[in-house]
Order: C-alpha cells, then structure tokens, then sequence
C-alpha cells in the first residue's frame, strides 16, 4: 500500500488531466462526419413510409417483430461469435509461441501476422474463393490423395464463410493478445511450477486471468469487424447467406426502402453496442483481476 | 481563448468544406457531369462517347462520374434545386424511381435527329435508351458438349449442383425471375410460377451469387457450368480467355434497356441535350457495337455486324423478334415483396 502510494506522486500526470482541447480537432471531424450523419439517419428511421413523410415507429415495428428480420439479426449475431471464437482458439497459440521465440522468430511471427493486413480485403478475400473452390486446393489436394470423389462445396457455405473471415480478421485477435501476454511476469508461471501446479492448471490459473484484457480487446475487435465485413461475407457468402450488412444494401440499394435500411442500421448498432459493451464490461473486471497481483 | 480557438477552427472548416465542395457556391459555370456507370460503361463512354460529343460541340468540358444508379438518385435528391450531375444513365427498375421521384427533365424528342429512328421499345418520352443490355444463357463449353437452347435446360439432371444464379438485387437477377415465370404461364405480375421452379431447380443450384460480377468468378473458378448472364460481361471475360459461350434461349433473349435522362434544373440543359444527341447517333453506336465493347445499339440505322450479328440479331427485324422486353413498372410495384420472399425461402 505504502509503496503504491509513493509510485502515485513520481508516476507521470495522469492523462486524463491534460486539456481537453488537445482532441478537439477529431472530436470536431467526429461531429461533423459521424454524429451528424448518425443523427440524420436516426432522424429517417423514424419515418413510416418510404418517402420519409409520415412520421412513426413503423420500421422498429416492422424488423422487431418480423421473425425473418430477427433471423438475420440472429444469424450475423453468430456468426461474429464463431468467427471470434475461430480467431482466438487458433490466435492465441501464435501470441503465445511469439513470447516464448527467440527474437528472429517473433519477427518472423510478427511478419506473418501482419502480412494479411497489407493487402486488400477484397485481394485476400479472391484467394479464399481460389482456395474453396470446385476445382481449388483444398478440393484438388483431397481428390489426389482418393479421399474424395466428387469435390466439396465449401465456398457458398457458413464453414467456409467462418474460415475466410477467421484469417481476414486474424491480425485483429493476435496483436492485442502478443501485447497482452507480454506483460505477464514469465517468473510467475515459473512460480506456480514450483508450488506444484501442472502446466494445465498454471495456464487455467495464473495465464488465462493475466491475458484477459488482451483477449477482450481482441475479441471485440475481432467481432466487430467480422459482423460488419460486407465483401467477404457477399463474395465468400455468396447470395443465399443473410447477413445484416447485406439485408440493409439491399433495401437502401435495390429497393429504395430508406427508412427501413435506416431502422436496420440503428438496431444492428445498438446491437453491436450492447455486445462491446458486455466485452467492456468483462475487460474491466479481467483487469481487476489482471492488477490483483 | 477556447471559444476564439472554437470559432477559428468553425470558420476553417467551412472555408475548407467551400473549397472541397466547390458546388456549393459556383453553380452555373461548371463543366456538364455525366454519371455513368463504373467499369466498362466507363471506358466505353470515355473512349467513344466523350470525344464524339466533344467533337460535335466545340470541345465543350464535359466530365464523367462514374456511380450506380441508387447513388446518382440519392446525389440528385439530396440537392434538387441545384444539382450536381446534369445526365444520369439508368436500368430499367431505377430509371422508374428516378422518374416516380421527379427528378428528371422529358427529353426533348422533336428537336432531337435520332430520335425518329430509335426502335419504338427505346423511344420514352422521359428519357431515351441508347443501349440494351442482353442476358441469355452462359456457359462454360469445356464441361457443357451441347449447348444449351432454353432457359429449361437449367433443370436438366445433367447439370446437378452446376447452375448459378444471382439474387434479386440485381437487375439481371429479378428479370431472369420473371422470365421463368412467363415460361410457366407467369407474368410481371405474378412470378409465384417463377418461384415454384427455384424450389424445383435448388438440386442443380451450385451458388447463389449476390452480384451478376461474381457469376464471372464462379464461372472462372469452375464452380459452377450454365447460368443467366449478361452478354457485355460474358464477352468480357470470353475476351480475357475464360472458357465461357453465350446463347440466347429460343424462349429469347431479355433486353433491358439502359436509358439516358436530362437531370431536371440542370444547369447545362442544352449541354445534356446534345450529349445524349451524339450517344444516339449511329456513328457513337455503331462504334460501341464493334469490338471491344460490343454494346447492343438501338438506332435502327446502325447495321449489325460483328459478334452481335453472329450471336444475337443481324438486324433490328431480327433483334425485335429474338429479344423479350419486360414491363417494369409493374415489376416495381413487386419487387419489394419478392425479394423477401427470396430472402426467405431461397436458401441451399
């Protein structure tokens, strides 16, 4: 307690007491490019009709109580869920490999993670449909090899959907997590070797609580930006598979229906607010948990 | 001191933005806005189009924004009074929109030299078509021996977990509906026919694409063999070494008609005018019709030659009789209700 109190008055100024006035120029662009913009399309949402003359309710109405609507929410809901899930179960190893590595590993490592973030989502998104389809790798390596005999259909489908989107956005995941684990005192799972914990128990234990905070971050960035990753989803999806990006294009696109996309973007927003929201939430205990060292 | 720095960084922006958006203070002396539409329409249009109305008008400055037809609507309607884009080119669905919404101006058919000769399904008083788009059957002829000569043939057994369509966003999606529908004794008004026959042909449906652009991709990477395309994009990828035919069905071909409106309170009325003059004239059109763009013309005093000759009409007697025309004003009234149905019940 003593000694927390001494690092206080030698630590630098809390950020939070510098000028406001530092981050008035974003906050500015901010106003004007997106809360406004925002307001707006909130303001045409509450209109019943398509020509926005009528005012109403009739467009929440409309999605909240269309099962068919609440299937797409439903659906793009999960799928960020898999997709995040995908990230962190096959990231994690990767930011912990990059921790124990040597340092011409981890820039191999550090490489390799940020090389998709270099090219186009569109570019990487192409190589998916080489890769899943008819007469792609997968299919040319497995029909080669006798175990199948008829290709498999794997681009137009949720699996492969889930594996596109799992890489697209697997920078996202690894980076929060390389950081996070960073941090970790190597000497405490040292520590729990010693007082007798098995390998399991001290990664269930003393790693898994201390990486939380990067595994939140990751996740909600990672759901984030596969929930809302309209090229992937429409050229790895294709046009049978739903997804809110999509139904919200096509009635502002194709059918005009302007209220009612703006109704869709307004609830999917809200939507995802309430789940970084839950994220946030769980952070900030993790990093209670993290600090309670 | 805030409140100074608050009113200077106010006035910055605005300055900025009057700079960035030079129409908000200038105008009458801008150059005439064309919005095509992206991609081939683009090159086509600036290589043909441009210089001939350039020619024709004292080299008058003219520039192309290439954009989609929603965005050309939703730009016009967010600043009647003052638009930015004086020609807007449409499909037949927003052509309606943007017609039904007010924003275009009727063209003015007596002063116009071509206009007389423009077959009677590409004469409309509010706005002229000076192209068709053609959708048939396409098909990859290393896997299909036969060609294909119906829109029937889709449901063969043969081609089980090998046929792509797209969804009804799209204008070639919807019409291909329709056109299935009248096979069956359907209508623009009624397509329930239309989608008795997507139950029956889900077996042979190998993708569902959500854009006619990703049909090419498919057919590129052999996901799927026979599907509804579009014969500019067809010749496109044909051209690039795609194994890819394109047949029109004996049921016929649908012809959509790309149509070319003034945009009403346009500053350069007389300017639009004359553009869409010389994208009517037989000189533009018989140009586009020639390779590499291989646009269908609608001037009846263009001959046909070329692939277009070969594949789809030799001339406009032929072309009447080959291509079916669709009524989509009443497909319009719909669409809304069979896109949610497609939504729905379309699901492989």
């Amino acid at each position: 307690m003593k000694s927390a109190t001494a690092a206080s008055t030698t630590a630098p100024r809390d950020v939070t007491s510098f000028s406001l006035g530092l981050a008035l120029p974003l906050g500015a662009a901010f106003a004007i490019f997106f809360v406004l913009p925002l307001a707006q399309l909130f303001y045409l949402s509450l209109h019943n009709d398509t020509a926005a003359t009528v005012w109403g309710l009739g467009q929440y109405i409309k999605f909240l109580t269309d099962p068919f609507s609440l299937s797409v929410l439903g659906a793009t809901l999960l799928l960020g869920a898999e997709v995040t899930l995908a990230c962190l179960v096959l990231g994690y190893p990767i930011a912990w490999l990059y921790q124990r590595s040597g340092s011409r590993v981890q820039t191999l490592i550090i490489m390799i993670v940020l090389l998709p973030l270099l090219t186009s989502v569109v570019v990487r998104t192409f190589a998916w449909i080489v890769i899943l389809g008819r007469q792609g790798i997968i299919n040319s390596v497995l029909q080669s090899l006798g175990l199948i005999g008829t290709p498999l259909r794997m681009i137009y489908t949720q699996g492969g959907l889930i594996a596109a989107l799992a890489q697209v956005q697997m920078p996202l995941m690894v980076l929060p997590l390389i950081t996070a684990i960073g941090r970790i005192d190597p000497n405490l799972s040292d520590a729990s070797a010693s007082l007798g914990a098995g390998s399991w128990r001290t990664f269930v234990k003393v790693m898994l609580p201390l990486s939380m905070p990067g595994i939140i971050a990751g996740c909600t960035l990672t759901y984030a930006a596969a929930i809302t990753a309209f090229i992937t989803q429409s050229l790895v999806g294709g046009g049978q598979m739903l997804f809110m990006p999509m139904y919200l294009y096509q009635q502002a696109s194709t059918l005009q229906n302007w209220p009612f996309a703006a109704a869709i973007s307004i609830i999917f927003l809200f939507a995802v607010l309430a789940i970084v929201a839950l994220f946030s939430t769980l952070g900030r205990r993790a990093r209670g948990y993290g600090d309670a060292r | 001191m805030m409140l100074d720095r608050r009113r200077l960084l106010t006035s910055a922006l605005t300055l900025g933005a009057m700079h960035a958006f030079p129409g908000l203070s200038l105008a009458q002396a801008r150059p005439l806005v064309f919005a095509t539409f992206t991609g081939s329409w683009e090159e086509a249009h600036k290589a043909v189009l441009v210089p001939a109305f350039r020619k024709a008008n004292a080299d008058a400055a003219i520039v192309l924004d290439p954009m989609l037809s929603v965005d050309q609507i939703a730009k016009v309607n967010a600043a009647k009074a003052n638009p930015p884009i004086d020609v807007m080119l449409h499909d037949p669905g927003p052509a309606l929109v943007a017609i039904g919404q007010d924003l275009v101006d009727p063209f003015p058919a007596d002063k116009s030299a071509y206009y007389k000769d423009l077959i009677p399904e590409a004469q409309d008083a509010m706005g002229p078509a000076p192209f068709f788009q053609v959708v048939g059957l396409t098909y990859n002829p290393e896997t299909v021996k036969t060609p294909p000569t119906s829109w029937a043939d889709l449901w063969k057994p043969e081609f089980k977990g090998k046929v792509g369509i797209t969804n009804l966003n799209s204008t070639l999606g919807t019409g291909w509906l329709v056109e299935i529908a009248r096979m069956r004794g359907g209508s623009e008004a009624n397509v329930d026919e239309g989608f008795k026959a997507l139950e029956e042909l889900k077996p042979n449906l190998a993708a569902v694409a959500a854009n006619p652009g990703a049909l090419a991709t498919l057919f590129q990477q052999g996901q799927i063999d026979i599907s509804p395309g579009n014969f500019n994009a067809i010749q496109i990828l044909k051209a690039r070494g795609v194994p890819v035919e394109f047949v029109a069905p004996k049921e016929g071909a649908i012809a959509f008609k790309t149509t070319i409106h003034i945009v009403k309170n346009s500053p350069n009325k007389e300017l639009a005018f004359k553009l869409i003059e010389a994208a009517l004239s037989p000189e533009v059109q018989t140009t586009l019709m020639n390779s590499p763009y291989l646009i269908v013309p609608t001037n009846t005093k263009v001959a046909m030659s070329g692939e277009i000759a070969k594949v789809l009409a030799k001339d406009t007697a032929e072309l009447k009789k080959k291509f079916v025309f669709q009524d989509w004003k009443k497909i319009n009234e719909q669409r809304a209700s069979w896109i949610e149905k497609f939504n729905r019940d379309i699901k492989i």
